[in-house]
């Protein structure tokens, strides 16, 4: 375990280096080959988003003709509007702005719900000399990598007795529950290594487990309560099982009325639709991916132990 | 008072945690294998016939469906090892080469940002055979190309695969990143010095030093894989036929289609004993490092 974690760690620590200045190389034959190489793979990388955002200004009619590299001849933002507006995902026929809504709906309370849980629960075991703190800790990780077919039934069952089984509470509260086991051993490994001395400190001051937690280990938590978000915000929202399993009739994320719109469509496929239906998934996490990266990649190698 | 209290105030923090760990994985897995035990069908029978406990087993490996599933799953599992690979090349020259170190890394690592359900769809679109790439490339002169992979049952696999390591490549790129800079830097100039070819250095000295990011990322991989669920819904559906099915769909479909929740659970069960098979060396390996570190 402790393996993984410092290899994780490792990973969260790659954007922070500091930035040594090197001596101008001289590009010799060698370098010119990997970069050539190494173009040519970044090429076969950027191919399907090119050919996703081409074909999603095109009309069918210039999709027919089976030129999918080329650029559009009459760029047309039609496809986005009727994806957003109009697209039928089953019977509903809203468009994918009702996914939209329902995933930022669900996005809210899962996020709040699994960061709450899972950094009290982390700055307790890190921390407090908690009876059974190690066993805790090694089901936890264990959980962590249990497949979620296994649980999928008896919490379909105990959601549907609470009553939130296909509402967006659902949703939330199955992702707030399988998310926890990582996010646990994520804040357990960041609090770890506060040394021994501020906690005895702060004990002799003020004592109280709370108080401690909301002046003294709050404040510090910044950075990793980013990564976490950004790592429960992307994959929550790319999550495609739990949204279709636990979601109802019209509660159902952006991903499930994707998969609905492009393999459920009736009649002629209109490959443009869905194509800017694609994208409109995909741009939320792109955004984050693009405008806070380094915590996205420090995020996603944290939870590497996720699978 | 603020003594106890002290006392009492992080055991009562981690009830919740520990509510949820018993009662929805612990509990919750108990239940599967009890479910997996009986004849349950639409709704759940718990009556055990201990005469007959393992029926829905036999039935499971009797099912060519599972079968499918269990030879589709090692496929994908060694085809996805091109990830790896992928990956390894592609930290190996980035490290190498420090030019545009982020610019490559960026560009390497956005697939995995985004959904497997939209990399599901991307991919079946390029692989169109009639507008996609085999189209484009006939239309260029290549007039033996065919890419209709997703069509053919011996194919679909082909595609399925090309997707995961378009979407995963990058992942483990950047874990191999990690890893080689956390290389000694002198052993590249000691190996200048004494003449080590390229090849013999990283085949000799740099991957037998990486073995242990290598088991992180063949683990990483083999626990992915035998979750791969979206991935195969977004391609193929499973199809044609049941040529794709993967043992994680064949649980959803068991549950959702066919209504068998005995069915389902044994099957969920046997996803569950393969996960432990992948991950069991994993904590004996770690368990065996930290005792020599300890002796050590």
């Amino acid at each position: 375990m402790t393996d993984i974690a410092s290899a994780a760690t490792i990973g969260a620590t790659i954007d922070s280096r500091p930035i040594v200045r090197r001596r101008k190389k001289r590009i010799t034959g060698r370098s010119v080959a990997v970069l050539v190489f190494l173009t040519i793979c970044a090429l076969f990388f950027c191919v399907p988003l090119y050919v996703v955002l081409t074909t999603s200004l095109k009309t069918m009619d210039e999709i027919r003709q089976g030129q999918i590299f080329a650029l559009p001849q009459t760029w047309t933002l039609e496809a986005w509007r009727f994806a957003w507006f109009e697209a039928c995902s089953g019977i509903n026929c809203n468009g994918l702005r009702v996914g939209f809504w329902n995933s930022v709906l669900i996005l809210v309370p899962s996020l709040m719900l699994s960061v709450a849980l899972s950094i009290v629960t982390g700055y307790a075991l890190a921390l407090w000399d908690v009876r059974w703190a190690g066993t805790f800790l090694f089901l936890m990780f264990m959980c962590a990598f249990v497949p979620f077919q296994i649980i999928m039934y008896p919490l379909i069952a105990m959601t549907r007795s609470i009553g939130v089984y296909g509402t967006i509470w659902g949703v939330a509260v199955v992702h707030a529950v399988l998310a926890m086991p990582v996010l646990v051993l994520i804040f357990r490994n960041y609090y770890k290594d506060i040394p021994q001395e501020i906690m005895s400190a702060a004990i002799m001051d003020s004592g109280s487990f709370w108080r401690i937690f909301g002046e003294i280990i709050l404040p510090m938590s910044g950075n990793i309560l980013i990564v976490v978000v950004i790592l429960q915000l992307t994959s929550i929202w790319n999550d495609y099982l739990i949204g279709v399993t636990f979601g109802g009739f019209n509660t159902q994320p952006m991903t499930v009325n994707l998969a609905n719109m492009v393999t459920v469509s009736t009649g002629t496929a209109s490959y443009n639709v869905d194509m800017a239906a694609a994208l409109l998934t995909a741009i939320p996490p792109l955004l984050i991916y693009f405008l806070v990266g380094k915590f996205f990649v420090a995020g996603i190698t944290a939870g590497a132990i996720k699978g | 008072m603020s003594i106890r209290w002290t006392r009492v105030a992080p055991q009562l923090a981690l009830s919740p945690a520990l509510a949820v760990t018993m009662v929805a994985f612990i509990g919750s897995i108990l239940w599967t294998i009890t479910l997996s035990l009986t004849r349950s069908r639409r709704v759940p029978d718990y009556g055990i016939d201990w005469t007959e406990w393992s029926r829905q087993y036999a039935r499971l490996f009797n099912d060519d469906g599972w079968t499918i599933a269990l030879w589709n799953l090692i496929t994908l599992g060694i085809g996805s090892a091109l990830a790896i690979v992928f990956g390894f090349i592609l930290a190996a020259m980035i490290d190498r080469e420090k030019r545009g170190e982020s610019f490559f890394r960026t560009v390497f690592l956005y697939p995995l940002a985004v959904s497997l359900i939209v990399t599901g769809v991307a991919w079946r679109w390029i692989l169109n055979p009639d507008m996609g790439l085999e189209a484009t490339l006939q239309r260029w002169g290549f007039e033996g190309v065919s890419l209709n992979w997703l069509a053919q049952g011996d194919t679909a696999m082909y595609a399925i695969i090309l997707a995961s390591v378009w979407q995963s490549a990058g992942f483990y790129m950047a874990l191999m990143i990690a890893g080689l800079k956390s290389i000694n830097s002198e052993i590249w100039s000691a190996a200048r010095l004494d003449g080590v070819g390229l090849w013999r250095l990283y085949t000799e000295i740099i991957i037998p030093m990486m073995k242990f990011t290598f088991l992180t990322c063949a683990i990483l991989l083999s626990l992915g894989v035998i979750k791969a669920f979206d991935i195969v819904l977004a391609m193929t559906n499973g199809g044609p036929g049941q040529s794709t099915w993967v043992p994680a769909y064949f649980v959803i479909n068991a549950l959702a289609q066919k209504q068998n929740l005995g069915y389902a659970s044994a099957a969920a069960v046997m996803m569950l004993v393969l996960t432990a098979v992948v991950f069991l060396p994993l904590v004996l390996l770690t368990a065996w490092q930290a005792r020599r570190r300890n002796a050590a």
